[in-house]
């Protein structure tokens, strides 16, 4: 599972199957569903940019709703104020959240446990009053519109007032955002996270510097949410206050936590069924969140592995058995 | 009463340690001082301070006052994870392990983290120079066969040498054991011995041992401590007709 070559055929394979299909879909189905699954590829990256943190180096965060907000704002005030080209725009909606990763998180990796956890909705709570009052910047919960200049990249004209164009852009950059990811898990720093995750003073006794690579997942975790947040501005072509709230993490604490932490897949998986399920009942329940509640108990209580966990306990079941 | 170290290079010396909390004074003024390739034995009662001692050597913990010099430079106070890379490992009482890992994953980690750049674009198995010692370190620990076991799945006494496996990948200068054989049989015991002896051969090493046969099977050395302070010091033979060491473990099964 560490170290196999094979199985990285097979994952290549099973993901560019899996673009194809995300590519011709638009071909298929009408703008709202092209919207919807816009969005899901947004929360998909803000899952796996939270699984980073939680699931790999295993440290759950509750402040990545600061720097999806951050992303969010930082995109939609530089186009509508300053005029910046969407590329730039979203160039610094990883930056500027990677920036006040870096400052939440040299205070909060110094915290264990529960101490953790609280410090950093404490940020976002702080986040989001900010957001909330100083609305002559931010346009409080009413929020801000704006929208994104179309510009050429290479061959293509990039133009993201067309939901279609839009579409690509976003399955585009998560696609690659999740290769990174994938590559940055297998490769030596992962297997540093995950030590941290398995045994803090294991890690520490034998040389690493825990709080310092607990600091660099954190900031990584940052930015990738970050640009999650900008992209979702990018395609809602608007952002509010509501972004900044801490509850938004809970978004990712459930997709993960449905998929199977510290497998990237999972969350991606996670997302896509919470958001489908979400999507369905809405027609006839007030409230979704209920169901997304008992959904999530029952995966704890009967799954605590997730989604992933469970099939590869299945699969391994059948393979000593054979 | 203390050896006076030969023509030996000393490669650990104490000087006036003390350790306390609150008012207990768990680490009372030890000087110590611990040869190259020697396997110094640090014994005494439950509570006597042996594992606050290392914690002090190993940087888990600070000291109160004196100073510890590692290979002729002063390590008092720094980091766990710089004293690692100065060349002290460490494995601890209650077993500490990668759990949810492979044994493999558990040796490579450790054998990784002699390096200094850890590369966030390359696959880890690129690493050629890193998977060839981790193999050897699998063969050296004899768990080529069980590589791939999650290593919570291993028996408690092969848990044990995992975690020296772990500690002596970091090719370390001195190796703080405590109490390797807690928790196991007598029989689990002797086959831990037999392995300590091909796997740690040649090392320099301080063993907390509460079972004298154990300790007087491997030690070329015994430090006694007794309420945070060094009561006696000497070869084996010496500290066995001892007769502080006799009365502090009168009573005790283990003397
Ligand atoms: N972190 C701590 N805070 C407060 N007191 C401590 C701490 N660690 C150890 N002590 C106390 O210091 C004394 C020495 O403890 P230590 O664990 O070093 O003993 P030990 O010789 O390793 O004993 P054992 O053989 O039972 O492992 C004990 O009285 C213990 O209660
Ligand atoms: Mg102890």
């Amino acid at each position: 599972m560490f170290l196999q070559k094979g199985k990285s055929f097979g994952f290549i394979l099973i993901f560019i199957l899996i673009l194809l299909g995300l590519i011709i879909i638009p071909f298929f189905v009408d703008l709202f569903y092209q919207t919807f699954l816009t969005e899901l590829f947004v929360w998909i990256l803000f899952a796996i940019s939270f699984d980073l943190i939680f699931g790999y180096t295993g440290l759950l965060s509750f402040g990545q709703a600061l720097f999806f907000g951050l992303g969010g704002y930082t995109v939609t005030i530089l186009i509508r104020k300053f005029g910046l080209n969407t590329e730039l725009s979203l160039l610094f909606s990883i930056i500027i959240p990677i920036l006040f990763a870096w400052f939440v998180g040299y205070f909060s990796v110094k915290l264990t446990g529960i101490h953790f956890v609280i410090i950093t909705i404490i940020f976002a709570i702080i986040g989001n009053i900010i957001g909330d009052t100083w609305t002559s910047f931010t346009g409080g919960a009413d929020g801000l519109t704006f929208s994104p200049p179309p510009y050429r990249l290479g061959l293509f004209q990039i133009d993201l007032m067309d939901i279609k164009g839009n579409y690509y852009f976003v399955l585009t950059i998560v696609a690659i955002s999740f290769l990174f990811l994938r590559r940055m898990i297998q490769s030596p720093l992962g297997k540093v996270f995950i030590s941290i995750r398995e045994n803090e003073e294991r890690a520490r006794l034998i040389g690493y510097n825990v709080q310092r690579y607990k600091l660099i997942a954190f900031i990584i975790a940052g930015g990738l949410s970050g640009l999650a947040g900008g992209l979702y501005s990018l395609t809602l072509k608007y952002a509010s206050a509501g972004y900044l709230h801490w509850s938004v993490s809970g978004h990712a604490v459930v997709y993960t936590i449905v998929g199977g932490m510290g497998t990237l897949i999972g969350p991606a998986l996670g997302a896509g069924i919470v958001m489908s399920l979400e999507h369905y009942l809405i027609n006839f329940l007030q409230t979704t969140d209920l169901v997304v509640g008992i959904v999530l108990v029952a995966m704890v209580l009967m799954a605590p592995k997730g989604l992933v966990g469970f099939i590869q306990s299945r699969f391994k079941k059948g393979e000593t058995s054979a | 009463m203390k050896p006076v170290p030969e023509k030996n290079e000393i490669i650990l010396e104490l000087k006036e340690v003390n350790k306390s909390f609150g008012g207990l004074l768990a680490v009372n003024r030890v000087n110590l001082s611990v040869n190259k390739g020697e396997l110094r034995a640090l014994i005494g009662p439950n509570g006597a301070g042996k594992t606050t001692l290392l914690n002090l050597v190993n940087g888990t913990l600070p000291v109160s006052g004196g100073h510890i010099f590692f290979k002729g430079k002063e390590i008092t106070n720094l980091s766990p994870h710089r004293i690692s890379h100065i060349g002290i490992a460490r494995t601890l009482q209650i077993t500490s392990l990668f759990s949810g890992l492979t044994v493999y994953e558990n040796i490579w980690t450790a054998v990784q983290s002699r390096k200094k750049f850890f590369n966030p674009f390359i696959r880890a198995l690129k690493w050629q120079d890193v998977k060839e010692k981790t193999e050897s370190m699998l063969d050296l620990t004899g768990f080529k066969d069980k590589a791939h076991l999650i290593c919570s799945e291993l028996s408690y006494g092969d848990q044990r040498i995992l975690e020296m496996g772990i500690a002596l990948s970091t090719e370390p200068d001195l190796l703080l054991l405590d109490e390797p054989t807690a928790g196991l049989n007598s029989q689990e015991s002797m086959a831990l011995v037999k392995k300590m002896r091909s796997m740690l051969s040649g090392q320099t090493i301080i063993l907390v041992e509460h079972d004298m046969g154990v300790v007087m099977e491997l030690a070329d050395n015994i430090s006694v401590l007794h309420y945070g302070a060094i009561i006696a010091e000497g070869a084996p033979d010496v500290i066995k007709e001892n007769e502080e060491v006799k009365k502090v473990y009168l009573g005790s099964e283990h003397a």
